[in-house]
């Protein structure tokens, strides 16, 4: 549900209209995903819509880029010096020191406010990771390899070199291909392992690999284009959705428990490992 | 991080629905038609003998009217047989009033279920315009359309069983066009793969209708492989001649718009690569 609880952030910028109306747009970033364009801007765009609505502010007034793609989310990032980015835990990392960003709020799913990746082959086809070492690995996540190096693997192996990449957008495209023996590897994300037993796949398939966790990742700032105030203001009309009556609605439909300010500090150790990584 | 979850237009007017909407259900309300006296005199023996004739080309005024026969007969065989859902999605699919449009193909469920109780099940015909109807009733409610897309799949599938080659391909093309835009997998049924694969299936065995063109080039877009793009636009391109020298009857108008719909996506994708996920929604 990641996917759509980062939308259901972009769909709650009302408070910031008041003061941001005529600021750069809100990046949206998906890496990755299985997204027609046409239909992200528009809903993306009627989302707004309904927000400005609700919120009594003018219609028009809020304003924000879509993407599924990390090279585009950079450029974007780039041209329109936003103030508040919705975005992966990989895009925060890499651009964080260049765009002075700052977590503010971070997603709670299923009591967790983590997620660990898994390298899924079939079953008893390869013991361990090193065994796939020139082998070829699919799946939607490595559209950013340098996270998937540093965060995921730790450090320990570089995606690009260690396999041979073939990144999808589709997931189930990914596992019907290692079902058929034409993938060796397949990454995938929590709600991806979890959902496995829903494919029939013909061949049983086991984890070779489990991440530590990593921590979600919601929206963040740019610490010197917004203000202390405008980030108080939008982090706690956030923090406080869940709890609206209309807002739970939208949680519960997106199957998050609740968003909460985050203290910066909680992704110290996932910093840490990227510089590492360096 | 990965992207998985669905962004389809589905899944995000999810939160639009919710907001604007509330919790819809479908209207199966009747809408009233007007000059009903000037209608042609039907009789249940005329009707069934002509059904085949009222289509895309009839008149609307003509179709209000055998709408509003059936709406009043308790003739078994018609109430049976899919000719009301089917007046009921071709009113619909011509009205540009969207409470009209809804209220008419909600009726035009409401009209399939009715033949499906009544002895219908295997006629994949009611099963098909049950399915078009609801998807026409319920696209622009997201909410509601994730309520129904199990039941959609399921009709669909029946009709595809039953009558696949039903509407030139209509059972392959509506589904393969749910798969196409449904949440995927983890998430829902959506899947990108088998839309294309059937949508080629019905551009394949059915290469002149328009439509199988078009939901074509958009599943193609929707998968976005390499050379999708490309691939879609001569997709589009055929689609859109064949609509231009076709005659389409009082479908074209709709079709026209569905067309003009795509026409700026395709037009905003570079030939030579694969479709830019980069969308401003700026009003």
């Amino acid at each position: 549900m990641k996917k759509f609880y980062l939308f259901l952030l972009a769909s709650l910028l009302n408070p910031l209209s008041a003061f941001a109306a005529a600021d750069a747009p809100i990046i949206v970033c998906y890496p990755g995903g299985p997204v027609n364009a046409k239909d992200a801007n528009a809903a993306m765009g009627s989302m707004l819509r309904v927000v400005e609505r609700v919120g009594q502010w003018p219609a028009g007034s809020l304003n924000s880029i879509f993407t599924a793609k990390a090279d585009e989310c950079r450029t974007l990032m780039d041209d329109n010096n936003p103030k508040f980015v919705i975005t992966s835990l990989g895009i925060f990392l890499e651009q964080r020191d260049k765009h002075h960003l700052v977590p503010l709020v971070q997603p709670t799913i299923k009591g967790r406010t983590s997620e660990q990746y898994r390298v899924v082959t079939q079953q008893g086809k390869y013991g361990s990771i090193t065994d796939l070492k020139g082998k070829t690995l699919g799946g939607t996540v490595l559209d950013e390899p340098d996270f998937i190096g540093k965060i995921v693997f730790a450090g320990k192996y570089k995606p690009d070199t260690y396999f041979q990449l073939q990144p999808t957008n589709q997931a189930i495209r990914a596992l019907r291909s290692l079902d058929k023996g034409e993938l060796d590897a397949v990454m995938l994300n929590e709600q991806q392992y979890n959902g496995l037993a829903s494919l029939n796949l013909k061949a049983p398939v086991e984890a070779v690999f489990t991440s530590e966790e990593i921590p979600l990742m919601g929206m963040v700032a740019d610490s010197k284009l917004s203000t202390t105030e405008e980030r108080t203001r939008l982090g706690n009309a956030l923090a406080g959705m869940c709890a609206d009556a209309e807002g739970k609605k939208l949680c519960e439909l997106f199957g998050v428990d609740t968003f909460a300010v985050v203290e910066p500090s909680q992704y110290d150790a996932m910093v840490k490992l990227w510089k590492k990584g360096k | 991080m990965s992207n998985q979850h669905l962004l389809t237009i589905l899944a995000l007017s999810l939160v639009t629905s919710t907001f604007l909407n509330g919790c819809a259900t479908l209207n199966k309300d009747h809408v009233q038609f007007s000059q009903l006296s000037d209608c042609p005199k039907f009789t249940v023996e005329k009707l069934t003998a002509e059904q085949a004739k009222l289509g895309p080309m009839t008149d609307t005024h003509t179709l209000a009217c055998a709408l509003d026969f059936l709406r009043n007969s308790k003739d078994p065989t018609l109430k049976r047989s899919a000719l009301g859902s089917r007046l009921a999605l071709n009113l619909a699919e011509r009205e540009t009033d969207q409470d009209s449009r809804e209220k008419l193909a909600g009726e035009g469920v409401g009209l399939a279920e009715a033949a499906l109780a009544a002895g219908g099940e295997g006629d994949g015909a009611v099963h098909y315009f049950l399915a078009a109807n609801l998807g026409l009733a319920v696209r622009d409610h997201p909410t509601l359309a994730l309520d129904n897309l199990k039941r959609l799949e399921q009709e669909m599938k029946k009709a595809m069983e039953l009558t696949p080659d039903l509407d030139s391909g209509g059972p392959s093309r509506l589904l393969g066009t749910l798969y196409s835009k449904a949440p995927a997998w983890p998430d829902g049924i959506g899947d990108r793969d088998k839309g294309v694969e059937l949508l080629a299936q019905a551009v394949n065995k059915f290469p002149n209708h328009p439509l199988n063109h078009l939901f074509y080039a958009e599943a193609l877009l929707a998968a976005d492989d390499n050379g999708a793009a490309e691939k879609a636009k001569a997709q589009f391109s055929i689609g859109e001649k064949l609509l231009a020298q076709g005659n389409w009857g009082y479908s074209k108008p709709s079709w026209e718009k569905e067309f003009a719909d795509l026409r700026d996506e395709i037009g905003d994708i570079p030939s030579n690569t694969s479709q830019s996920a980069v969308a401003n929604n700026k009003k």
